[in-house]
């Protein structure tokens, strides 16, 4: 079917697209404007037309986020299904988490933390979120099989093949650590853990586990680099964990998770733990400006319930008593487990409004909206449901300055927020939501609209209400298929999960078989992820290695 | 395929097309068991939402005694081989845990891995002697954990060791110990964790609930037991207790998905009824069910992902040669009701 995507604003950075013009679409594909007649004008006069969004760190799958569902039964609202899909109206359930992206013109999203032990449970529940196509990250770095290779000093070339097998294994899209040595050290008794601190029993650093994933994940040419979850989330201070780490991977390249959660300067550096915390976005950017090696995401802060999921075992183990309600779970699993831990960030009050400033200054001081790229680190930071008004907010200063008015003055005191007049460009929104994301996880067949693109498009009533206007897309394509129509579901298509294609090593394979043997008393072949054990054919499509 | 209707045997079709009428004609349906793979459990959810059925499952009794706890007050645990790998203390709670292949090992091995690796396991038991003193024991035992009683009796020895632990862990089962115990054993892991680390490990039946609660729990955004008669997933362990609706004379057609073994209720008989069961199973014989419906063991007969006990994670058991599978079944039906297919 052609398709003609008539008269709206064509925004595409990557393209220094930008102005009124028409998009072609046939077979799933961008096309050039063609001479036949379409089998389908849209008109978009009045809109923006752009790329599907595409999602780099969202918490939508996985152990940790049933658990969430187990722990607050009370934190979504299901509603009567009219009809189509018989759950998409149950709130958090995986229907719901794709219906709700696709009203948002996204198509792609990312779950960032799979766990190789339970990657089919993963991977299994990934393939029922409709409309959009998913991938997950292989967790590492906390795993006694990692750790004894390095303690023993094996080779670059066993930890690669080691990593390799557990992508392939896990069919991950990339890989990811999360305060890498920390899961393990929590269990050998440690509560607080910075880049050069010993490793219990180990005998390794946070540096030193890091960096072996940096290596491996470029030896293996895996598109997206190394996915880092700093020490320190989240602790006065946190800014020295990220500069640090940032200036560890030594040129190589290396994306930072939720940056905003590390942003956090010692107000009283004599006293780190007492003395609160102040904006430390502007030394963040500028120690992103200075590697351009390195990317992040935002994690920006969203007032109100939410509930923080996270394998960072020693972290959620620390903030356990902030929790609210008064319940938490810890589950100290086979390599990092996780922390399921209910919060508040409090309408209005001193510490969530500082925290909502700094994720809104990284972004406002970035002079490279597609390394900084916007997430909530769902629901860490808040829902992903949130994207709208936080792209009103860049988007608009009088908005924002409305908003910061009724907020408290730690907000004026300690982050330059309200003094930064810039207002976001539709290409600048495009390059954080869909080219940066996309080029992030090498995934250079979206995130544009190029000829040859896939025809995952998001078109837009313009609206100077920025939040109304994302919220509810006119009309999204995923795949060329029409799947939102003035922002309802029309058509319950279903996406695949993107899974990186690695060779594992035969010797490596046989070494870890036997490893798994004798700490679980099962094999390999236990923690597979094969075709047959999907409901439904064809979930999964290949990504290729980088060359 | 083997099956029959009302006693006499008949084909894949003649079966299916009596349990879409079946079911098609009863205003509050209830699936129970659940006892089978996750393809077949998410087919019967996706039956049940169609129809507005609601579900439960076979192990209940334990799954809401650790659900309830979990909702109420949160948890600490571990896993299986870091149990094995890791605990240098383990408690056994009640007298349940004692049969499970794990405190077998746990009793025969030593921690290898962490700080703990190479010392001496000391495994301690609590309130296996009685299961009505057991939730009493447990009590006392948080009592002297958390020092508010101080003599020296063998519960202050417990207590004493799990502190001195570098890693303990705390085994129960649900079923025994019921919710309030569970509540009470989680917040002596969490008193204990004040000062050492010290997980529970819930050690179950070896059905699937296990399965059941997650794909419940990413198809619903809730936990098992629920309702659809509403048009809306409604999660209510009270409300859609299968025997409870049954006895209460709330429901009025039944589904039974066992297709790896499991005793068949014996409310069964009690109202129209559909019995989707394991071949070469006990169950399945014409007197299951009004509707009986035999079909691929998953991990014997027939593939499937099943949850694996020993590795607390759900695991693909590959399987070849028999019948069809419990999902294909469940979603002819659902075809059949919507007027899909004939």
């Amino acid at each position: 079917m052609l398709i003609r995507i008539q008269g709206g604003r064509v925004v595409d950075p990557t393209a220094g697209r930008d102005g009124v013009g028409d998009v072609w679409v046939e077979d799933g594909r961008v096309v050039a404007p063609s001479e036949r007649t379409p089998d389908r004008t849209v008109d978009a006069t009045g809109c923006v037309v752009m790329a599907g969004g595409v999602e780099v760190h969202s918490h939508i799958a996985g152990g940790n986020v049933i658990t969430s569902r187990l722990l607050l039964p009370d934190l979504y609202v299901s509603e009567t299904a009219p009809n189509g899909h018989p759950f998409a109206h149950a709130g958090g359930a995986a229907a719901w988490i794709g219906a709700a992206y696709a009203k948002m013109g996204y198509t792609t999203a990312v779950e960032p933390a799979m766990p190789p032990t339970h990657a089919l449970a993963t991977q299994l529940e990934l393939a029922d979120i409709p409309l959009l196509d998913r991938g997950a990250l292989a967790v590492m770095g906390n795993d006694d099989q990692l750790l004894q290779l390095l303690r023993d000093g094996e080779s670059k070339d066993a930890i690669r093949d080691l990593v390799a097998l557990n992508v392939a294994q896990s069919r991950a899209l990339g890989v990811k650590c999360i305060n890498a040595g920390g899961a393990s050290a929590f269990k050998d008794g440690v509560l607080k853990l910075s880049l050069d601190d010993e490793i219990p029993v180990y005998g390794l650093s946070t540096r030193k586990i890091m960096g072996s994933l940096l290596d491996a994940v470029e030896e293996i040419g895996v598109p997206h680099p190394l996915h880092v979850h700093c020490n320190n989330l989240g602790l006065p201070g946190a800014d020295d964990s990220f500069v640090e780490t940032l200036e560890a991977a030594e040129g190589r390249r290396i994306h930072f998770a939720h940056a905003q959660f590390y942003a956090y300067g010692a107000a009283d550096p004599a006293n780190p733990g007492t003395g609160g915390f102040r904006s430390a976005a502007r030394r963040i950017v500028d120690a992103m400006h200075a590697n351009p090696h390195a990317t992040l995401d935002i994690g920006q802060v969203v007032f109100g319930q939410t509930v923080t999921v996270s394998m960072d075992i020693l972290r959620q183990f620390g903030g356990r008593k902030g929790a609210n309600p008064k319940k938490w779970v810890l589950n100290a699993g086979d390599a990092e487990g996780g922390g399921v831990v209910p919060f508040l960030y409090k309408p209005r009050g001193p510490t969530s409004s500082l925290q909502w400033a700094i994720g809104l200054e990284i972004m406002l001081l970035s002079n490279e909206p597609e390394r900084t790229i916007l997430t909530t680190d769902h629901p860490n930071g808040g829902p992903f449901t949130a994207y709208p008004r936080i792209i009103h907010l860049l988007m608009d200063k009088e908005e924002r300055d409305r908003e910061i008015a009724t907020l408290p003055k730690v907000v004026h005191e300690r982050s330059s927020l309200p003094e930064i007049e810039r207002e976001y460009s539709f290409s600048e929104i495009a390059e954080l939501t869909r080219s940066g994301p996309a080029k992030l996880l090498g995934l250079a067949d979206r995130g544009h609209l190029r000829d040859g693109a896939r025809a995952d498009i998001a078109v837009y009533r313009e609206d100077k209400n920025r939040t109304a206007m994302f919220a509810s897309a006119k009309l999204v394509l995923k795949d060329g298929v029409a799947i939102v129509e003035d922002g309802e579901i029309v058509n319950w298509h279903v996406g695949r999960s993107l899974s990186l294609v690695v060779e594992s090593d035969k010797a490596m394979e046989r070494r870890t078989d036997a490893y798994l043997q004798d700490r679980f008393g099962q094999g390999l072949d236990s923690f597979t992820v094969p075709d047959a054990a999907f409901p439904e054919a064809e979930v999964f499509e290949d990504v290729a290695c980088r060359a | 395929m083997t099956a029959w209707v009302k006693g006499d045997a008949t084909d894949a079709e003649g079966a299916i097309a009596a349990a879409a009428a079946l079911l098609a004609a009863a205003h509050a349906p209830v699936f129970a068991g659940l006892n089978a793979d996750v393809a077949a459990i998410r087919a019967a959810y996706r039956l049940a939402g169609t129809i507005g059925a609601s579900l439960d499952t076979q192990g209940a009794a334990g799954t809401y005694a650790d659900l309830g706890a979990l909702a109420r007050v949160g948890a600490m645990t571990t896993t299986p081989a870091e149990a094995r790998g890791r605990a240098d203390v383990a408690l056994v709670v009640g007298a349940k845990p004692e049969a499970s292949a794990l405190v077998a090992a746990l009793r025969g091995g030593k921690p290898v891995r962490g700080r703990a690796a190479g010392a001496d396991r000391q495994v301690l038991s609590v309130g296996g002697a009685s299961a009505e003193t057991l939730p009493s024991d447990l009590a006392l035992l948080r009592a002297y954990a958390k020092g508010h009683l101080k003599d020296e009796s063998p519960l202050n020895g417990i207590a004493r060791a799990l502190y001195a632990a570098q890693y303990g862990v705390v085994l129960y089962d649900p079923a025994e110990l019921g919710e309030l115990g569970v509540e009470m054993l989680q917040g002596l892991v969490r008193d204990v964790n004040e000062v050492t680390r010290c997980f529970a490990l819930s050690l179950g039946d070896s059905d699937q609930d296990r399965a059941v609660v997650q794909v419940s729990a990413w198809t619903t955004g809730q936990a098992p037991r629920t309702g659809f008669g509403r048009k809306v997933p409604e999660h209510d362990p009270w409300r859609f207790d299968a025997v409870r609706q049954v006895s209460a004379g709330e429901a009025d057609a039944a589904l039974w998905l066992s297709s790896l073994p499991a005793a068949r209720p014996d409310w069964l008989g009690a109202l129209p009824s559909i019995a989707i069961v394991g071949e070469g199973s006990p169950e399945a014989v014409p007197g299951t069910a009004e509707i009986v419906i035999a079909v691929g063991v998953p991990g014997a007969s027939a593939g499937g992902v099943l949850w694996n006990e020993g590795r607390a994670a759900l695991t693909y058991r590959p399987g070849a040669g028999g019948g069809p599978s419990a999902a294909d079944v469940l979603a002819r039906i659902e075809h059949h009701i919507a007027g899909k297919d004939s």
